[in-house]
């Protein structure tokens, strides 16, 4: 709302105020100024709260106009808003855009939702990649140990000829596998292992969560529902399988005989062909 | 004439020429092969039973029949079954065709996301009996023999102990039963995966099965690299420099490493079911495992059982297995160990001529 509206609405509700008053508290007229004793003092008080009302309206009326911004309804702002127009049908009025706000509200829900999943994301994938790092950890001290104990067996040993490269490479390849298992023995090993996996699976879960926000809004099947019918598929499937075995008839013989295999095959064919 | 020193150098010299030879040499080795000449599990074979991504194969028939009774072999969801016909004259499959085996074998196919809710019960109650049941159709017979690889192993078990009408003998190879015996013997590089797997939480597992729906084979190719450090460090550089003396160890090297790639996904609910109740729990040897609500009591396995371990299996440590014999309700147990790791069982070429022929001669006697 501009200043000069904001002017012109400050200035038709201080004259309105100011008509109304002096209609309440109109000022004695300079005969009647001898009025009876018992009702002077009352006119008084009158005259003094009239006074101080008018002082108050004189106030306030200065303070809408050096703010104009604080009150920004004109009285054709008001007029607008209450005409019944603006009330019903599509528009773009403040009630057309509070009911936007309600319709579209779970979309910036989501939005908001999808960001604190990716959040969620990069700090898990940040947990993985510490857990991987511990593991490989574990393995790099392992493969020190194994460098020093080839060393040390390297330098005591009374070698026999001269060394071949692949009697060392067999050599080395011995004592790091020893190392390696016996590590791989150990409970930092396996407990790294596990944290490893487990944070794996977790960020892997956190991916799936958030392809399936991104399924929902765009009408696409998520990973859970797919793997919801097919567990109901195979339950189905054991059911009426079950049913199946449970109508068959009875095996017919029970001897045994070794036929052709020629003939065993053509029999066999043909039957596999019709349960197919 | 030389001294000492200059020995030295010229051995280091000779060492360098034969590197470099070497390298030349298995480079024109890679150059000259193909995808086809690294194809595995190529043994003759036809497809008789499909459900769901299950595949159930016969294999052709190679030698006169020998036993009235087929075998069915099962392997795990940690790896696949093409191992059992890594290549041909490293197949457990094809030994046993060749000695008048009638063979099926059941390929769990490649799981994905869609099966993250299929469990034990799903693979014993379902799939595997879908398999016997069929085979025992075809063949006109009440049981057949069951032949159960690692995990395939404890579906085998848990399926001879609720449907014991439906095995006349069962066969077991590197099968844990046991899963808290891993350092009965004192080995340190026994067990890390029961070590590791007993370090997670309950929780922690179903937040893994949680965030990637099934239990990712990539995952367990670097949990089982990592138990053995010094091979797995090795392989691309030293282990693979070794085969180029040979095309023939090139392509075992190549075609084994093709076996290690393919590792499928393991099922989440059934994943759940192997890490917590049976790796961390223990629930199998303590007769509390339950399948849809059933307890598996291995007590109630009356048939012949042959257990086949390896006597150095990092990954299933002997005692983890061989606590069967106590836990079976049966007197006629019998067990074979052999020399060598987890896999080495069915790809050294030392195990060949004992594996199937062991088999065999075991089953012949209960046929």
């Amino acid at each position: 709302m501009s200043d000069a509206a904001a002017s012109t609405w400050a200035d038709s509700w201080a004259t309105s105020q100011q008509a109304l008053m002096k209609l309440m508290f109109a000022a004695p007229a300079p005969g009647e100024s001898g009025a009876k004793d018992t009702e002077a003092p009352m006119q008084e008080q009158f005259a003094e709260l009239r006074d101080a009302w008018q002082e108050s309206i004189a106030k306030w009326t200065e303070l809408v106009k050096q703010g104009p911004q604080a009150v920004s309804m004109t009285p054709e702002a008001l007029r607008e808003l209450f005409t019944p127009e603006r009330w019903s049908g599509v528009g773009t009025g403040s009630f057309d855009a509070g009911l936007r706000q309600v319709l579209e509200g779970p979309k910036y829900a989501m939005l908001f939702d999808l960001d604190r999943k990716l959040m969620a994301l990069r700090q898990l994938a940040s947990e993985r990649d510490r857990d991987v790092a511990a593991f490989h950890a574990i393995l790099r001290k392992a493969w020190g140990s194994a460098f020093e104990r080839f060393s040390s067996n390297a330098a005591s040993r009374v070698v026999q000829g001269p060394a071949t490269w692949r009697g060392m490479a067999d050599r080395w390849l011995a004592v790091l596998n020893d190392t390696l298992i016996e590590v791989q023995r150990s409970d930092a090993f396996i407990e790294a292992q596990r944290k490893m996996l487990r944070s794996a699976s977790d960020c892997r879960l956190q991916e799936q969560e958030i392809a399936e926000a991104w399924c929902v809004a765009f009408h696409v099947p998520t990973r859970t529902e797919m793997d919801e019918v097919q567990r109901t598929v195979t339950e189905l499937r054991r059911q009426l399988r079950a049913l199946q075995r449970a109508a068959a008839p009875p095996p017919v013989a029970t001897h045994a005989t070794a036929s052709s295999p020629t003939k065993r095959r053509a029999t066999t064919k043909s039957r596999a062909s019709a349960r197919s | 004439m030389a001294t000492p020193k200059k020995t030295a150098a010229a051995q280091a010299l000779a060492e360098f020429s034969d590197f470099n030879l070497k390298m030349a040499r298995g480079q024109q080795m890679l150059q000259r092969l193909k995808d086809e000449d690294v194809q595995i599990a190529t043994a003759d074979k036809e497809v008789v039973f499909r459900q769901d991504k299950v595949t159930l194969y016969r294999y052709k028939a190679t030698a006169k029949p020998s036993l009235k009774v087929p075998v069915l072999v099962a392997y795990g969801q940690i790896g696949r079954y093409t191992m059992t016909d890594l290549q041909e004259d490293r197949s457990m499959l094809r030994n046993l065709l060749a000695l008048g085996v009638d063979v099926y074998a059941v390929d769990w196919g490649n799981p994905t996301r869609s099966d993250r809710w299929l469990a034990f019960e799903d693979y014993v109650d379902g799939y595997l009996n879908e398999c016997v049941e069929f085979i025992c159709r075809q063949h006109r017979l009440s049981a057949i023999n069951l032949l159960g690889i690692c995990e395939g192993g404890v579906f085998s078990l848990c399926y001879a102990a609720l449907y014991p009408d439906r095995i006349k003998n069962l066969i077991l190879t590197i099968t844990p039963v046991d899963f808290h015996q891993d350092q009965a013997e004192g080995r340190a590089n026994h067990g890390l995966l029961n070590l590791w797997t007993r370090g997670l939480g309950a929780d922690d597992i179903d937040r893994l099965i949680e965030a990637n729906g099934n239990l990712p084979g990539e995952l367990m190719s670097y949990v089982f690299a990592q138990m053995t450090p010094g091979a797995s460090l090795s392989k691309y550089n030293i282990g693979l420099l070794d085969t180029f003396d040979d095309e023939k160890k090139l392509l075992n090297f190549l075609r084994m490493e093709k076996w290690i790639a393919d590792r499928p996904h393991h099922p989440g609910e059934a994943a759940k079911q192997l890490l917590v109740n049976l790796y961390k729990n223990n629930e199998l040897i303590r007769g509390e495992f339950q399948l849809a609500g059933r307890t598996v009591d291995l007590g109630d396995i009356k048939v012949p059982v042959l257990n086949v371990f390896a006597k150095d299996d990092h990954i299933i440590p002997p005692k983890t297995t061989q606590a069967l014999r106590a836990a079976v309700g049966t007197k006629d147990y019998t067990e074979i160990g052999l020399d060598g790791g987890h896999v080495g069982v069915f790809v050294s070429g030392k195990s060949q001529g004992i594996l199937g022929k062991g088999i065999h001669d075991w089953l012949r006697k209960r046929d």
